[in-house]
């Protein structure tokens, strides 16, 4: 049993001075105070220009309304503005410690990384960066540069609702879901599609110590980054560049494949192919887990549909709407798996074998996770 | 510094000006240095005073002078390029349509 208290956080996580740390703070609160002070008041707008539920295309034609609202066009604009400044912020201070950073990469010792020059990344990250990130996820910036922004970025997103530095609750939930389904489980190769910086994939790594890690995803610079902190994390994994449509793996050859909150930032057509995908790759008797975001679009309130749509558009999550409308047992099923699972697992922050936690009901955004997953 | 990389995909919000928008933006890092400035002073303040060091007073009487003013101008100098980094993107843009 590993030590049930985590680290907050780990070496190759960019640090702060005196004043970044200031700026850091300032953008949380900020956000933290757009989102409890300024959202409710663009609730209540929306419910003012509804076209009422008899409206063939309602949250639609609510949120092409809004953009009538100069309160609403304000909020939107330092909505996105708070999201750029945070980049903005974060660079600078990645950029100050570039150096010590590649620097510490290179002590990386467990693991490996494996790049591809002629990787040609997916038009859907390419034509418009997720989170608005300066660069993208496929940027191969100068050495863990674009790795770094993305974590420390995402501290500061999250407002450590998320585990923390190490961000890891995603991760944690997808392992609480094996525990509970798929108790007898015992994976010797692991794969997880769309791995960032490899927040998600530590905890099953080392749920799993005997069994080999792999992390695919589009860029260089975020990969070198996620293998420099995996290592320094004492985690041998292995991180691979490609994408999740067309993983370079041979067929049948993981016991576990998954995905983390992955399906929206892809494409409508991406998602099915990358269900598809998770079936290929897995031998007989392999389990495949995609986790996502605990929304189902269509049981959301006005409101939140419409902040769905902000997030679209405004904070380039492209496929947010088709990820959380998606029929996955259909898909999963299209897809080839035979007994598939559907529903919301509890966030888990320790998750142990025999729990379960898996059921029908949602309990809300950061205390559950959609889940669809099957066994091949 | 390097400069950052530029963002794909950066959409207009329907209605709000170009110019509404980079102004909102603007305001925005304003306020951030504002925040980091006060912050830094406030820790300044009681650093100097728990050590016995500052009579407050002191501070309203000084005038900055020599390289003390020009390691000012050079504070004014980034702050400027931080506040006004709006102007900067939406001219990026502007170049790469």
């Amino acid at each position: 049993m590993t030590s049930p208290i985590p680290a907050l956080t780990h070496p190759m996580l960019p640090e702060t001075n005196h004043d970044e740390m200031a700026q850091q703070l300032f953008i949380r609160d900020l956000k933290m105070w757009l989102g409890s002070e300024i959202e409710p008041l663009q609730g209540d707008i929306a419910r003012k220009v509804d076209p009422g539920p008899a409206h063939n295309d309602r949250d639609a034609e609510a949120f092409a309304r809004l953009h009538e609202v100069p309160a609403f066009r304000s909020w939107a604009g330092v909505f996105r503005a708070s999201q750029e400044l945070m980049w903005d912020d974060v660079w600078r201070s990645v950029d100050r410690q570039a150096e010590e950073l590649d620097a510490r990469a290179a002590q990386a010792a467990l693991g490996s990384i494996t790049l591809d020059p002629d990787f040609v990344p997916p038009a859907y990250l390419v034509d418009g960066h997720v989170h608005i990130m300066p660069g993208g996820y496929a940027l191969d910036a100068d050495g863990v540069r674009q790795g770094a922004m993305m974590d420390r970025g995402g501290a500061v997103y999250m407002l450590g609702r998320n585990g923390g530095f190490l961000n890891d609750g995603r991760g944690k939930s997808v392992l609480g879901h094996i525990y509970a389904l798929y108790p007898d489980l015992r994976p010797t190769r692991i794969l997880e599609l769309g791995c960032g910086v490899g927040t998600s994939l530590l905890p099953i790594a080392q749920a799993f110590p005997e069994a080999e890690s792999f992390g695919l995803d589009v860029g260089a610079s975020m990969l070198r980054y996620a293998h420099a902190r995996a290592s320094h994390l004492g985690v041998a994994a292995h991180f691979v560049q490609g994408d999740a449509e067309h993983a370079p793996f041979p067929d049948a050859s993981f016991d576990l494949v998954f995905s983390a909150a992955l399906m929206h930032e892809t494409s409508a057509e991406a998602i099915p192919r990358i269900l598809a995908e998770s079936h290929r790759l897995l031998r007989p008797g392999g389990v495949a887990v995609h986790l996502e975001v605990p929304s189902r679009y269509d049981s959301l309130d006005l409101w939140s549909q419409i902040r769905s749509q902000v997030e679209r558009d405004y904070n380039n999550e492209p496929a947010w709407q088709a990820a959380t409308s998606a029929d996955y047992e259909a898909l999963m099923r299209a897809a080839g798996f035979d007994a598939v699972a559907v529903g919301f697992q509890d966030a888990a922050w320790a998750p142990q074998p025999g729990q379960g936690g898996f059921g029908g009901e949602s309990k809300g955004v950061f205390r559950s996770w959609f889940v669809a997953s099957g066994r091949r | 510094m390097k400069a950052p990389p530029t963002t794909a995909g950066r959409r207009e919000i329907t209605g709000l000006s170009v110019i509404e928008d980079q102004a909102l933006a603007m305001i925005a890092a304003l306020a951030s240095e504002l925040a980091v400035a006060r912050e830094r002073i406030d820790t300044l303040e009681r650093v100097l005073e728990e050590n016995g060091v500052l009579d407050r007073t002191r501070i309203e009487d000084y005038r900055a002078e020599g390289e003390a003013a020009q390691q000012r101008e050079g504070l004014r100098m980034r702050m400027i390029a931080k506040i006004f980094r709006p102007l900067r993107d939406a001219a990026r843009r502007a170049l790469e349509e």
